[in-house]
């Protein structure tokens, strides 16, 4: 990626919030900013030296002219179709060129939490959230989430209707609802990684880097947001998580379950970064989820190797989280460390309480872990069966192939 | 031309009565197809679907569209996956299936993508 790129994208949620406060109209503000950004990956690196003197200010201007220009064609349409209304707005007449920190910090916290409005489906706020503060453009967006460029395009334009129906306003939201609203960005920016990193979709497309997007993003409400431990958490558990990655896959693309991982290919840099992060967050605030996995995650990144990792620490940390955010996947991760602590029997006896769970009806990820389990124990047979039945239920290639590779090593 | 080449039936039970050496060798085998079909910008998509098993069919059941499970039965006529490329001719087409053919031993269905109508 050319360096002014990173730039453009830092810019697009301040250019887009001084836009918005100060013509209000997120929808059409968006649009330009969203044409400002693809003017200036055409012409800076024209310009002597890539990029202008002012980038700001050349964005905010852009930006201000196109959405008078949209103004002006909207209202001589209007004039045509003889209506009375005009929507003529006063011409932007001066650029404001000085950014102001706190102003910037508001205006990129409140966009985030507008792309993520409740009244959105979580596939619109994820395209939006990464159109509008993420700056990626529709092509971008589009390419990484395998979904048509036009579908995209359409999906985003629907999502700003459905903000302004919704009657809602380009303000923080207020402190009563500001915890379920902050859940909810966590949540999107959760799935934003989840997306790279999963790869569940296509047997050969590439995905853009939705994952370091996903950090970026989660890097950036951080800083907006250095006091929440959740934030903190979940920045710390993309990191942990992520740090893994190149050891996660083989050069067909096929997964390499953790205990078999080559550790000497995991990002040590990336692994301090998240553990600094997580010491620096637990005991700060509230317990949550994303510490508590983010914990976890840790535990296993700096263990040594498979069988010389801490279980009851993580048995520990599982059992907290299934009293902070009760679910069957944590009692499903539960099971695994359970097993890993006190033998597989006993981890196949609480999964045993799963079966029938309506929850985990439509996932292969029961009948995997239970696999495992069976295979640990010694039950060939029965192993065999259930990673059977869970490659017939992954909606995944990749997990498929992994699953049928792991049947036909108990072929006997 | 654009041409959909679909493969049939399911890939659960094809990968379970292979061994694991063939099921390594196919996989290298896609990886490698569809990088090349990517290479020379034929390839317009490519996707897998999950087992027949996880399937719903939505029949027209007194008068109201009723959806339910399955189907189970004929996974063998079941879409399992499918290509389309943009090709310069038939022949092409049928060559990327004969190679994918030549190695799965199932038979796999060519079909070109109807046009719109032309324009002159």
């Amino acid at each position: 990626m050319a360096p002014f790129e990173d730039l453009l994208r830092e810019l697009a949620p301040p250019v887009l919030g001084t836009l918005v406060r100060r013509h209000g109209q997120f929808d059409a503000c968006e649009d330009a900013v969203q044409e400002a950004l693809l003017a200036a990956a055409e012409q800076w690196p024209q310009l002597p030296g890539g990029v202008p003197d002012n980038p700001r200010a050349w964005l905010l201007t852009v930006a201000s002219r196109r959405l008078v220009d949209a103004w002006r064609s909207q209202s001589a349409r209007r004039r045509r179709e003889d209506t009375l209304a005009s929507l003529e707005r006063p011409p932007v007449s001066h650029v404001d060129t000085s950014p102001d920190a706190d102003a910037d910090v508001d205006d990129t916290l409140t966009l985030l939490f507008l792309c993520c409005h409740p009244a959105l489906s979580v596939t619109s706020q994820l395209a939006l959230t990464l159109r509008a503060v993420g700056g990626l453009q529709t092509a971008e967006i589009a390419t990484a989430l395998l979904v048509p460029e036009a579908t995209l395009a359409q999906r985003i334009s629907r999502a700003k209707q459905s903000i302004k129906r919704a009657g809602a306003r380009f303000e923080l939201p207020p402190p009563s609802e500001r915890a379920e609203r902050l859940r909810v960005v966590l949540h999107v920016l959760y799935l934003v990684f989840n997306e790279g990193y999963a790869t569940s979709a296509g047997p050969t497309l590439q995905r853009t880097d939705l994952t370091g997007e996903a950090i970026r993003l989660g890097r950036l409400l951080h800083h907006l947001l250095p006091a929440e431990a959740e934030v903190a958490g979940l920045l710390a558990l993309l990191l942990l998580t992520d740090a893994r990655r190149a050891a996660r896959t083989d050069a067909d693309g096929l997964l390499i379950p953790l205990d078999e991982q080559d550790r000497t290919r995991w990002n040590a840099q990336q692994i301090r970064d998240g553990v600094t992060l997580l010491g620096r967050t637990l005991g700060s605030g509230p317990i949550g989820p994303y510490q508590l996995q983010a914990a976890i995650a840790a535990v296993h990144d700096e263990a040594p190797s498979a069988t010389g990792t801490d279980w009851p620490q993580i048995l520990a940390l599982y059992e907290l989280l299934e009293r902070v955010s009760p679910g069957p996947v944590v009692t499903l991760n539960r099971a695994v460390a359970l097993a890993m602590v006190h033998g597989p029997r006993a981890g196949l006896a609480l999964l045993g309480t799963l079966d029938g769970d309506e929850r985990l009806a439509h996932t292969h990820r029961l009948e995997a872990v239970r696999a495992h389990l069976l295979e640990r124990a010694g039950d060939t047979l029965a192993a065999q069966a259930a990673y059977r039945r869970a490659a017939r239920m992954t909606a995944s290639l990749p997990e498929q192939r992994y699953l049928a590779l792991r049947a036909a090593r108990l072929d006997v | 031309m654009k041409y959909m080449i679909m493969t049939f039936g399911d890939q659960a039970s094809a990968l379970e009565v292979h061994s694991r050496d063939w099921i390594r060798q196919m996989i290298g085998f896609m990886k490698s197809l569809n990088r090349e079909l990517v290479a020379s910008g034929e390839l317009v998509s490519a996707d897998g679907l999950v087992d027949p098993s996880q399937a719903r069919t939505v029949r027209f059941e007194g008068g109201l569209p009723v959806a339910t499970d399955g189907p189970f039965a004929e996974s063998k006529e079941s879409l399992a996956g499918y290509w389309i490329v943009d090709v310069e001719d038939e022949a092409r087409a049928i060559e990327i299936a004969a190679r994918i053919v030549a190695f799965v031993e199932c038979p796999i269905e060519v079909r070109q993508v109807a046009d719109a109508p032309p324009e002159v």
